[in-house]
């Protein structure tokens, strides 16, 4: 709680410095003269040569009308045919208002100029009337946008394959598809002074917890900033623990996984612009789950699941315990496996966390250079560094083949991590083990597992414990944790997250003596 | 509105949080004392250790009872008024604070005999406080969560340590109690230190949850000590020789040194790095509370403060001073002995007053 002081410090002055709100314009009310209000536009939009403004009489209204929008974020095709056809050509029913002329869903009032520039500047089109002090408002939003795809963080094999994209609208109709209920609430919030974005918190308001929800908002609410470009953003903005290297909030790509955390009463919050969403409170064991567990058999899934943590382990310690093992506890080693250590380690010259650091580091750059790379470049690097590099430096006597095994294997281990943040911090953690591991051998790597369990358990996502169910022990919410229980075991949501509706389905199977 | 509602433990989590507190370095010492003084019948001398702590603990839980929102501080100010009733939590806090530092002095020391032998002590100090830090800085709350999930991950412990058994000779128990009872009395005293941290209800009642089952929680928290401090001296008993035991300072360790397998040899150095979470569970406790009277006493909330002062002090002095085996045992001994003042003679001199606060400030309501 006492991390966030920082963000109410600032409070008080950061309005002023950063936007120009106090200009008296703001709130200047609409002038019932239509010249004045061009005239007033003008002054707004200084340098801004995609507004048009274009000026008409039309047949049904008395007086002039000025129709103003932004060519490049407006829909000329829905302004055309919805707004200026109806206004221009149509000769019956004179006596017919404004708002049944006009053929778009959302048509509204605004009376001051405040409320004329934000809308302008979201893509809507504002129509001007001579005599009249208000402005109408017509919803025309059309901005370029990319077709719903693959997600490609997050692939998967079994779930949909539909993705995120940069639309909020779209997005919350691509969850909405999945719980069709009215009870699927959204509060829209509006962050950001001076490119406002639009966060839709989405919950189910009979299942998420109230407390839970509230602590989120007043964590949005207390963000100042000029705008939130990407999730991650935000995310940063309103997490429990800033130093810590764990991500505490869940981003996903997926509407399905968006609809599965719902459903267990979590909150989402989607952010237009951002193709991926924020799902609050996470608990460190969805950083391990997948959609796939759960429509792969249990047994399998439960498999997996085990695998995804013994990666974890593997690829937090394995090279601290190599370095640990080969140059402190030597002894702990049988004689034979250690004569074979030593014979591939004779021509090496460095000590074991100078070999383990080259390797270990030559593996993060290769996978930083290989990301951004396009794909046909990223394999070359691949190649380059697996097998290139790998085999020449054994053969050149600077690391041993054993600690080119260990790198491999925690490369691989580390990407079995379903999630990508979880596995990056993972990567950070690795070597902070091993130097502890080169300090103090075993020690060292059993009082920083002590230290990161600690860690661990006292974080908390959103006021919630993040270690659960581990931390505090909820067996109940066990059946979802290492084992990836029957679905229909499943009886009631997960208490992790405090749900206030625990009920989850039925008893959809008929026991033994029922049959 | 109530104090430490933030910090509300469960039941299970009272329970472990005193059997923590309660198993630490006695797992590795216990045996050889018992040995020296009772020889195998020692193992016997335990129930009474068991028996008198069960005994204190129910006069402590019933005594907080009577003042249920309140910890032993909050207690003594009340009893005997706001400057001596400082001086009695000051007190308290260098109790607390001796009990941390001479088990995390003696765990430095255990692991620079037994592996790092090249690294001073205050290094492995510095060390252990990075945990130590990071659980005390969450409070109560968290140190519970801690103390339960150690619990957990040390279960293997016991189980590991039974393959020992398939090399060990009962005959070394028979005949039972060969000297007589006088031995086995004279030993018990000895199981007084080990089954100490469950004084510390004294200030973890008042976060107790359901305190109805205040009484049960604590008498199944001494029966899990006692049943772990049986399975190590009973193993250890069947496998070395009633005088082979006397000759080692921590038996356990050498029972694990023993056990070998193809693929690891020399499972002690593991074992002992893993104990460490068993004493981390006894350290943190106490240096809580240490750090909880000296900001009651101060009337300050943050207790991170006092922690690092508390860390940086025990520190320093480790730098400028490594104790000798002797100092340890000397601390040790100053532990035992300001234990049995504080867990057993203050609960049986406080309840009276106690009681009698409780009757009077009753009287008054009525």
């Amino acid at each position: 709680m006492a991390m966030r002081g920082w963000l109410r410090r600032k409070k008080t002055s950061a309005k002023d410095r950063m936007s120009r709100r106090s200009e008296s314009h703001y709130v200047r009310e609409i002038h019932d003269q239509l010249p004045d209000n061009i005239a007033e536009l003008q002054r707004i939009f200084t340098l801004t040569p995609d507004l048009v403004i274009r000026q008409f009489n039309s047949l049904q209204v008395e007086g002039q009308i000025a129709l103003v929008y932004l060519r490049s974020l407006a829909d000329k095709n829905s302004i055309n045919n919805n707004v200026l056809r109806p206004l221009l050509n149509q000769r019956e029913g004179a006596d017919k208002s404004l708002f049944e002329l006009l053929s778009v869903g959302k048509v509204f009032t605004v009376y001051n100029f405040q409320s004329v520039e934000t809308e302008i500047l979201q893509g809507s089109s504002v129509l001007f009337i001579e005599g009249r002090k208000e402005a109408l408002v017509v919803e025309t939003h059309g901005w370029p946008q990319r077709a719903i795809e693959d997600p490609q963080l997050e692939a998967s094999l079994k779930g949909a394959h539909q993705g995120f994209v940069e639309t909020d609208a779209q997005n919350i109709a691509l969850i909405r598809r999945y719980i069709p209920n009215r009870e699927l609430k959204i509060k829209e919030i509006w962050v950001g002074e001076r490119g406002a974005t639009k966060l839709s918190v989405m919950f189910l308001a009979d299942v998420a917890n109230p407390d839970v929800l509230q602590e989120l908002e007043d964590r949005i609410k207390l963000i100042e900033v000029d705008t939130i470009l990407n999730t991650g953003e935000l995310e940063e903005y309103i997490e429990d623990n800033p130093y810590s290297p764990f991500p505490q909030l869940i981003t996903s790509e997926r509407p399905d996984t968006v609809a599965s955390h719902l459903l267990q009463g979590k909150i989402a919050v989607i952010v237009d612009r951002s193709p991926s969403v924020l799902i609050g409170p996470a608990s460190f064991p969805s950083f391990f789950q997948n959609v796939d567990d759960y429509s792969t058999r249990w047994l399998v899934a439960t498999f997996i699941r085990m695998l995804r943590y013994l990666a974890f382990i593997v690829a937090t310690f394995l090279p601290a315990i190599y370095i640990a093992l080969i140059s402190f506890n030597y002894e702990v080693i049988p004689l034979d496996l250690i004569l074979s250590i030593g014979e591939s380690r004779e021509k090496v010259p460095f000590p074991p966390l100078l070999e383990a650091l080259l390797m270990e580091l030559t593996l993060e750059m290769l996978r930083e250079s290989g990301i951004r790379l396009p794909a046909p470049i990223g394999q070359t690097v691949g190649i380059v560094g697996g097998i290139v590099i790998g085999q020449a430096v054994v053969q050149a006597g600077i690391v041993s083949n054993i600690m080119v095994i260990v790198v491999a294997f925690t490369a691989i281990s580390s990407f079995i991590i379903p999630n990508y943040d979880m596995a990056s911090a993972v990567r950070f953690i690795r070597f902070i083990m091993m130097l502890l591991a080169a300090m103090f051998g075993i020690v060292g790597i059993v009082v920083g597992l002590m230290a990161l369990i600690g860690h661990l358990i006292s974080l908390e996502s959103l006021g919630v414990p993040y270690g659960s169910p581990l931390a505090p022990v909820r067996f109940s919410d066990w059946k979802d944790f290492i084992v990836r229980s029957p679905l229909w075991k499943m009886m009631d949501r997960p208490k992790g997250t405090r749900p206030i509706q625990e009920k989850r389905q039925g008893n959809n199977r008929l026991k033994g003596s029922e049959k | 509105m109530r104090k430490y509602a933030y910090h509300e433990l469960s039941l299970l989590q009272y329970i472990l949080l005193i059997h923590g507190t309660q198993i630490g370095i006695g797992v590795l010492t216990l045996p050889r004392e018992l040995a020296e003084h009772a020889g195998t019948d020692g193992w016997l001398s335990m129930f009474f250790g068991w028996g008198v702590s069960v005994l204190v603990s129910l006069v402590i839980t019933n005594m907080m009872k009577l003042h249920p929102d309140k910890t032993i501080t909050d207690l003594l100010t009340l009893l005997l008024g706001k400057w001596l009733g400082k001086v009695a939590s000051i007190l308290m806090s260098v109790y607390c604070a001796i009990a941390a530092i001479v088990v995390v002095v003696n765990s430095a020391f255990i692991i620079n005999v037994w592996v790092l032998s090249q690294t001073p002590g205050y290094i492995i100090f510095m060390l252990f406080a990075i945990p130590i830090y990071i659980i005390i800085q969450g409070g109560l709350r968290i140190i519970a969560r801690y103390s339960e999930l150690v619990f957990y991950l040390t279960l293997w412990m016991p189980l590991l340590l039974a393959a020992a058994l398939k090399d060990a000779n009962w005959l070394h128990f028979l005949p039972i109690i060969k000297e007589g009872w006088q031995p086995i009395l004279s030993a018990s005293i000895y199981t007084v230190l080990p089954f100490l941290g469950f004084e510390l209800a004294y200030f973890v009642y008042p976060f107790l949850k359901k305190k109805q089952h205040a009484s049960l929680g604590i008498v199944v928290a001494n029966t899990l000590t006692l049943l772990v401090y049986l399975h190590v001296t009973i193993i250890c008993f069947a496998f070395f020789s009633p005088d082979e035991i006397k000759q080692y300072t921590w038996p356990t360790l050498n029972l694990w040194k023993v056990i070998e397998y193809s693929f690891l040899e020399r499972i002690d150095i593991i074992f002992l790095a893993f104990y460490l979470f068993i004493l981390s569970t006894t350290v943190l406790t106490y240096m809580y509370f240490a750090v909880f009277c000296t900001t009651q006493v101060f009337g300050n909330r943050d207790h991170r403060k006092h922690l690092i002062v508390l860390l940086l002090l025990i520190f320093v002095c480790l730098w400028f001073y490594t104790p000798s085996f002797m100092d340890l045992k000397k601390m040790t001994d100053i532990w035992s002995i300001a234990g049995v003042g504080f867990a057993f003679v203050l609960p049986v001199l406080l309840f009276g007053p106690i009681w009698l606060l409780q009757r009077k400030a009753g009287g008054k309501k009525a």
